[in-house]
């Protein structure tokens, strides 16, 4: 079996005295699509920021691409204790409040870290930013403030400029939860053809249809652990656990 | 009646020293430039230096809210009277520096400019904070996980907005800086206060007072109605913003 792209290995973490993280390995393929599902409070999101080392974690191993991210041996419990360039670098990540930069164009939030962070010439980053945002559709409101578009396209931007960092990971963070119900379907459609493509991704998310089109992997957690996982024609329509069949009980029956 | 109005409103008096009294608020103006200029960049760095993350520079964090506490806690005529009074006796310090002429300015001058530099980049600091902690912080996190550092995510991201959020307090702060420049008369420097007081002693007639302090309303007052403008329109700007952030 080939290296995995992401590997996490006894992922802990706490806020406070309430362990919100209770030891979860995770492996995800190359050019793998995984869904992770579980109710609100189950540690999904957490689990997520854990991966880019937006929350890290107190205990546990990641691996990016086979290369241990953890600087000092064992486990460290701040930022510091993590490589963060390397993983900034190869992981990108899609927000539920989109996190547009506000003072700054479209094509201005996708060029800025290019500059900034890959030094890209101003040319080359703006042909990159108009290219990606051609392809999410918004070829036309490259010069729009974040303010005068719509929150789908405020998303389709974030995609963008995720992408224009050309990461090797892909975590989206219920990205459609904000999203009034009609421009759902844009971002979803965004998302499919990047997995198409063959881009690795994580994916948290409510959408059962998007996890049991697109979803190589279905994980689904509750309490801190992950409960149950397999493709999505298992989780999804025989779950083995009663708690994925009580779930998907109250999301399905809506 | 007319005895309440010649000691305060005589305005053939305000004529005679109209001159005298202006080229002392323009002093006063000098003052209020450079250190307003001063304090505004000293804030910001001071405000950055207490954003700094991480364990490491927990002591610089430190060092920076005691300098802001205490400039904040001390009467701004103490501070001026500290410098002016201790400073040129510090022999070990070069002449030039404890005992300042520079750009033609006398040593009260800069001993004014100093102390209220001080005082006031610990208040603009607390203004740029309020900057800095009223964008949110996905705002961060966004430009961190583009691979931005920290600094480079304050400078191309969160300053920018932090000080679009701030003109209304940040010109209240300028407002009581001009104010408090009449402070270095204190230091015997010859700015409006000074000299109004000057006539007055000469002439037992208030109105220089009043005359200076005409001067001063004729700068600040405008500067308040422009503090409700910006009120007025960033309310109107939140309820849009907020509107936006639950679409």
């Amino acid at each position: 079996m080939p290296e995995p792209m992401v590997k996490l290995e006894g992922i802990h973490k706490r806020f406070g005295q309430l362990e919100v993280l209770k030891g979860v390995d995770l492996d995800v393929a190359k050019g793998e699509v995984v869904c992770i599902l579980g109710p609100s409070g189950s540690g999904k999101s957490t689990f997520l920021r854990c991966v880019n080392l937006l929350e890290p974690p107190e205990q546990g191993e990641i691996f990016i691409e086979g290369h241990d991210i953890c600087k000092g041996p064992g486990s460290g419990t701040g930022a510091e204790s993590w490589e963060l360039d390397f993983v900034r670098q190869r992981v990108g990540i899609v927000f539920q409040q989109f996190n547009l930069f506000p003072h700054k164009t479209a094509l201005e939030n996708v060029t800025l870290a290019q500059e900034k962070v890959l030094d890209r010439s101003r040319a080359e980053a703006r042909a990159k930013a108009t290219e990606l945002l051609e392809r999410v559709g918004l070829g036309d409101k490259l010069d729009q403030y974040p303010e005068r578009l719509s929150g789908g396209q405020q998303q389709r931007v974030a995609i963008a400029r995720a992408l224009a960092m050309d990461p090797h990971v892909m975590l989206f963070d219920e990205v459609t939860s904000a999203l009034d119900p009609e421009l759902v379907k844009e971002v979803l459609d965004t998302m499919r053809e990047l997995a198409e493509e063959g881009m690795t991704m994580i994916v948290v998310t409510h959408e059962i249809g998007f996890a049991r089109e697109v979803a190589d992997r279905v994980v689904f957690m509750d309490g801190g652990v992950i409960v149950e996982e397999g493709p999505p024609a298992e989780v999804l329509e025989n779950p083995r656990e009663e708690r994925t069949k009580q779930f998907l009980g109250l999301v399905l029956d809506r | 009646m007319s005895e309440f109005f010649n000691q305060y409103f005589d305005f053939n008096f305000m004529g005679e020293h109209f001159g005298e009294v202006f080229d002392a608020f323009l002093k006063n103006l000098l003052i209020f430039v450079v250190a307003g200029a001063l304090a505004l960049t000293l804030g910001l760095f001071l405000a950055l230096l207490r954003q700094l993350p991480g364990k490491k520079f927990m002591p610089l964090r430190a060092v920076t809210i005691a300098y802001i506490d205490v400039f904040r806690s001390i009467p701004i005529l103490i501070v001026i009277l500290l410098i002016s009074g201790g400073l040129p006796y510090l022999e070990f310090i070069p002449k030039d520096i404890r005992i300042p002429h520079w750009f033609g300015q006398p040593d009260p001058y800069w001993y004014g400019v100093l102390g209220l530099t001080l005082v006031y980049s610990a208040y603009m600091a607390e203004v740029y904070r309020a900057g800095i902690e009223a964008v949110p912080g996905g705002q961060v996190e966004a430009a961190r996980s583009l691979g931005m550092s920290h600094g480079q995510a304050m400078r191309h991201v969160v300053v920018p907005q932090a000080v679009t959020k701030i003109p209304a307090p940040m010109l209240n702060e300028l407002i009581s800086l001009l104010k408090d420049t009449t402070l270095v008369s204190v230091v015997a420097f010859g700015e409006a206060a000074l000299i109004a007081r000057e006539i007055q002693a000469e002439t037992f007639n208030a109105s220089a007072y009043v005359l200076a302090g005409i001067m001063f309303l004729v700068i600040t007052l405008p500067m308040a109605r422009l503090v409700d403008k910006l009120i007025k329109r960033n309310q109107g700007k939140i309820t849009r913003g907020s509107h936006i952030e639950v679409a």
